[in-house]
């Protein structure tokens, strides 16, 4: 830059905003409570990608013939193609060639039939993580398939749901017992070739969730998934499959942790969502992967494609929480293809230190009357960078259609970043699109106010910053809302200075 | 004819360069843009800059230096304006039509060895070509130009006026309009620049690029009006240093045409600086407008207001991109930036996308989006009082860039601009719009 002729004023103002900052900084000082590694013996493959681990993992699940082709015309297409630049984040290249891309705990070898098989180890990591799942079996009501690496090891509630014929199941099982249906919709919404790491992803997929939910039905309870990275060295492909059939209803969850480490771990999921006919979609993250260390070093890599495709009169509703990665590159998006149906975006991203987001969503507009609601909160901290990028597109034949998009932004310190990127595409003049962004830091009068009330400094910025997200966290299912409140808080726990 | 490749294109127009007469002191300049400009990448679908802006309608020509003999061409094109004004007809300065020389105002051809080294000092350093492509065959190309230069604490008593006529020539050509204005600190002016054309002009390619030094505590007005006809091609550029106190002032409006587009580049270099900045834009037919807007905060205590407003008609495409990044020393900034687009058919587009880009924390900024239709109840109103729906929806149209004209603080340029929109929304009424 240019030396301006004021660098003494500059320099005054940046010492009593000081104090002020890193009062607040020393409040969201955090540590990793998702950060333990599980000794248990694992079956991990050898590093390296090339058709023959392809072959591999196709092998290890018994699949048939048309999910190995199907996989390897993704791995062909994935060499093609080229590591996206454009999001607005930095870090070095993956070496994709010194991955494992399959790891399953031992135990995981002889199918347990009930929790009370499972490897006892697995499920002390989940109870720690807090889902114990034979509590949650009972109390809760939350059916949750677990998967841990690459495989799923548990899928509770399993008779209770199928007595309504709701199908639940890890996706290996489903190609199995289900061939038709998946082969009807996997790939169906996030095509093979999509994208860098959705290829990535449809070739060496190791597992996932699959739900069918059928016509008119309602699913009785929340359907959970919860993933877990235990391994070195390994890079987690899950790939969810959602699939309500016409006038059907279902409430998805999905939690993620990973253990601390040095290295940089990928995450390359895909989620597919499919709504028929005045189905409805809601769909539920609280996304805590480990962010790396204070000076950057470690963190997942997190790095997923979610699209659900919205047939006549059907809605779907995004909503996630994201405080964890080191890298985060995530676009929920909708695709409103049937006439009258409805797409929603609501996401709390917290970047913390050195972490990185660039996420936000896409909402195509194809069917008349679609209609689509949009909320980003972005909070950045130390030095993070937070961008939202979205994209409104109506296409010629979306008469009437209609969006509404709020991004906010808070700004904790002096050093960090939060960056609003929108994409705004309209071919159709009956419709209205509103868009607006702010951003804002926690402001010493809010501080001065709360503490003058008699509140501490650490409750005041979390009681500001809790209700900064307040209109995604009600979005949230009641379990995870607590969850999420509780992740922030925890985020902001520290000294108080 | 065929597009012409596009290294092809680039080199081709490079050639242009060699038959210039061109005084010495731009040579360097001169190569470092041809040099930029011959390794830079054709910009295409997937160059984020250029997005939505394809750049075939270029590549479809094989343009010519502009002769230097001066056509004839149609005198009553200028607004009428008591000003310092300069003509050029095709690049080509034309004396008679211009007003007489004056100290403030001087071509690059006739400086004096102290405006030569002022010119030196500024021409190529205000503007940049990372975001700017076309900055780079503008100094390649670059032979004459304005240099506007007013001295410290002095106010120059009346606007000036410079007005860019394109008229029609045997072949497809190339005009390079160039100009760079020098605030000294704490100095005030008001700049009108005018892109006009003969109704017959057929597919010349403009690319201006104007250059604007705020000293400390300078304040300038600046209008930039682009009315011309629509085979015309034009890639315009206005770049802005402002240094501390100093205060720009904005308004641009343009119709659309094969393509057009223009690109603001705002650098509020020190403290307390501020920048208004308004515009208007009404593609219609089949025309191509593209706004890309960019305002670097790179020092604490500056303020930013960006107003756009746009009508796309028929099977026009508006394209607006505006960018405002705050750096990390640029504390206390205050930007919005609003955008606002009406679709009058159903075969317009518009595509739009407000940045922001911040790396301080005690800032306060927004932006705002909107894309919709002309209100029903409004239209319904209108009706229900004996309008046609036509002249409902031009009333409407109009009320809705009024709101910016009437922001227009010189009164030549409100009206002129006035009366033409007045016509413009008229075309497409059956009866006059009278009152009762």
């Amino acid at each position: 830059m240019r030396d301006g002729p004021l660098c003494g004023h500059r320099a005054s103002h940046r010492h009593r905003g000081e104090s002020v900052s890193e009062q607040v900084e020393s409040l969201i000082r955090k540590d990793y409570s998702a950060g333990f590694h599980t000794q248990i013996e694992s079956d991990t493959l050898r590093p390296g990608l090339d058709e023959d681990v392809i072959r591999f993992i196709s092998a290890k699940k018994e699949e048939p013939q048309w999910l190995l082709e199907w996989r390897l015309k993704a791995f062909r297409a994935w060499q093609e193609m080229e590591e996206p630049t454009w999001a607005h984040v930095s870090y070095p290249l993956v070496d994709f060639q010194a991955l494992s891309y399959y790891s399953a705990p031992r135990s995981m070898a002889n199918k347990p039939k009930s929790l009370d098989e499972v490897d006892p180890e697995l499920l002390a990591t989940y109870a720690k993580l807090g889902i114990p799942l034979h509590e949650q079996e009972a109390l809760a009501g939350v059916a949750v398939d677990a998967v841990f690496d690459s495989v799923s090891v548990v899928t509770t509630y399993r008779a209770k749901l199928e007595e309504v014929g709701v199908i639940f199941c890890p996706i290996s099982e489903a190609v199995h017992r289900f061939p038709e249906l998946v082969k009807k919709y996997l790939g169906s919404v996030v095509p093979q070739k999509d994208n860098f790491y959705a290829a990535l992803n449809s070739a060496v997929f190791s597992d996932g969730s699959f739900v069918y939910i059928p016509k008119g039905v309602r699913c009785p309870m929340e359907l959970s998934t919860y993933f877990r990275i235990n391994e070195v060295k390994t890079g987690q492909f899950e790939r969810t499959l959602i699939v309500a059939d016409e006038g059907s209803h279902v409430s998805y969850l999905e939690g993620c942790t990973a253990p601390m480490r040095d290295e940089n771990q990928l995450h390359a999921a895909v989620v597919e969502l499919v709504a028929l006919d005045d189905a409805q979609i809601k769909y539920s993250t609280v996304q805590n992967w480990y962010p790396g260390d204070k000076e950057g070093k470690g963190g997942i890599y997190n790095f997923v494609t979610k699209r659900g495709v919205c047939h006549r009169n059907a809605r779907i509703s995004w909503t996630q929480v994201e405080t964890g990665s080191a890298i985060t590159w995530k676009y929920p998006s909708c695709i409103l293809k049937g006439d009258n149906s409805v797409g929603e975006f609501y996401s709390v991203a917290l970047t913390n230190n050195l972490q990185q987001a660039d996420t936000g969503t896409k909402m195509i507009h194809l069917g008349k009357n679609t209609r689509s609601t949009i909320v980003a909160k972005g909070i950045s901290a130390g030095r993070s960078q937070s961008a939202y990028r979205g994209l409104v597109r109506i296409n010629a034949g979306a008469e009437g259609a209609r969006n509404y998009t709020q991004c906010d932004s808070l700004l904790i310190g002096d050093r960090c970043g939060a960056h609003t990127f929108p994409y705004i595409e309209s071919r159709n003049a009956s419709a209205v699109i509103e868009h607006e962004a702010t951003t804002s830091k926690v402001s010493d009068d809010q501080l001065f106010l709360c503490q003058q009330r008699g509140l501490d400094a650490e409750k005041a910025v979390s009681m500001i910053v809790n209700g900064f997200c307040r209109e995604v966290f009600k979005e949230l299912p009641m379990e995870f809302a607590v969850e999420a409140g509780k992740l922030l808080e925890v985020s902001l726990e520290g000294s108080v200075g | 004819m065929n597009e012409l490749p596009e290294a092809t294109f680039q080199q081709q127009v490079l050639q242009l360069a060699q038959g210039q007469d061109v005084p010495d002191w731009l040579n360097s300049l001169r190569l470092a843009g041809a040099r930029e400009w011959r390794e830079a990448a054709w910009p295409g679908r997937r160059t984020e800059l250029w997005k939505y802006t394809p750049l075939a309608a270029l590549r479809k020509h094989r343009f010519q230096q502009a002769c230097g003999t001066l056509p004839v061409w149609p005198r009553d094109l200028p607004l009428q304006v008591d000003a310092i004004r300069l003509v050029f007809v095709n690049g080509v300065f034309d004396a008679a039509a211009s007003s007489p020389a004056h100290s403030a105002v001087v071509r690059f051809s006739a400086a004096d060895a102290e405006q030569q080294a002022l010119i030196a000092r500024h021409l190529g350093h205000v503007a940049t070509t990372t975001r700017h492509l076309f900055a780079s065959l503008s100094n390649a190309l670059v032979a004459d130009g304005v240099l506007v230069h007013v001295a410290k604490d002095q106010a120059l008593d009346k606007p000036v006026h410079i007005v860019h006529v394109a008229v029609p020539q045997a072949e497809p050509v190339v005009v390079n309009p160039r100009v760079l204005v020098v605030l000294e600190s704490h100095s005030q002016m008001e700049l009108i620049e005018q892109f006009v054309s003969d109704s017959q002009v057929q597919n010349s390619f403009v690319n201006s690029l104007t250059e604007i030094h705020c000293g400390a505590g300078a304040q300038l007005r600046h209008y930039r009006v682009n009315l011309e006809q629509e085979q015309l091609l034009h890639v315009g550029g206005v770049h802005v240093d402002l240094w501390r106190d100093a205060h720009y002032r904005g308004f641009t409006l343009a119709e659309g045409s094969v393509l057009k587009r223009i690109d603001y580049q705002i650098n509020h270099q020190a403290a307390g600086a501020s920048a208004v900045l308004d515009g208007i834009y009404l593609p219609r037919n089949q025309q191509l407008l593209d706004y890309h807007t960019n305002v670097e905060h790179k020092a604490p205590h500056c303020t930013t207001s960006e107003t756009f407003r746009g009508i796309v008609a028929d099977e026009a495409r508006a394209v607006f991109n505006g960018r405002i990044h705050i750096h990390p020393q640029a504390q206390k900034t205050l930007a919005e930036l609003n955008n606002r687009t009406l679709l009058t058919s159903d075969r317009a587009e518009i595509d739009t996308k407000p940045e922001l880009e911040i790396y301080a924390d005690d800032v306060k900024c927004a932006h705002g989006a909107t894309v919709s239709q002309l209100d029903t109840t409004a239209q319904f109103y209108l009706r229900s009082r004996g309008l046609s729906e036509t002249q409902a929806r031009s009333m409407l149209s109009f009320g809705f860039i009024n709101e910016l004209l009437q922001g227009i603080e010189q009164p030549a340029v409100r009206e002129h601009l006035h009366a033409h929109l007045q016509r413009l929304f008229a075309e497409s009424l059956p009866v006059t719009v009278t009152a009762p």
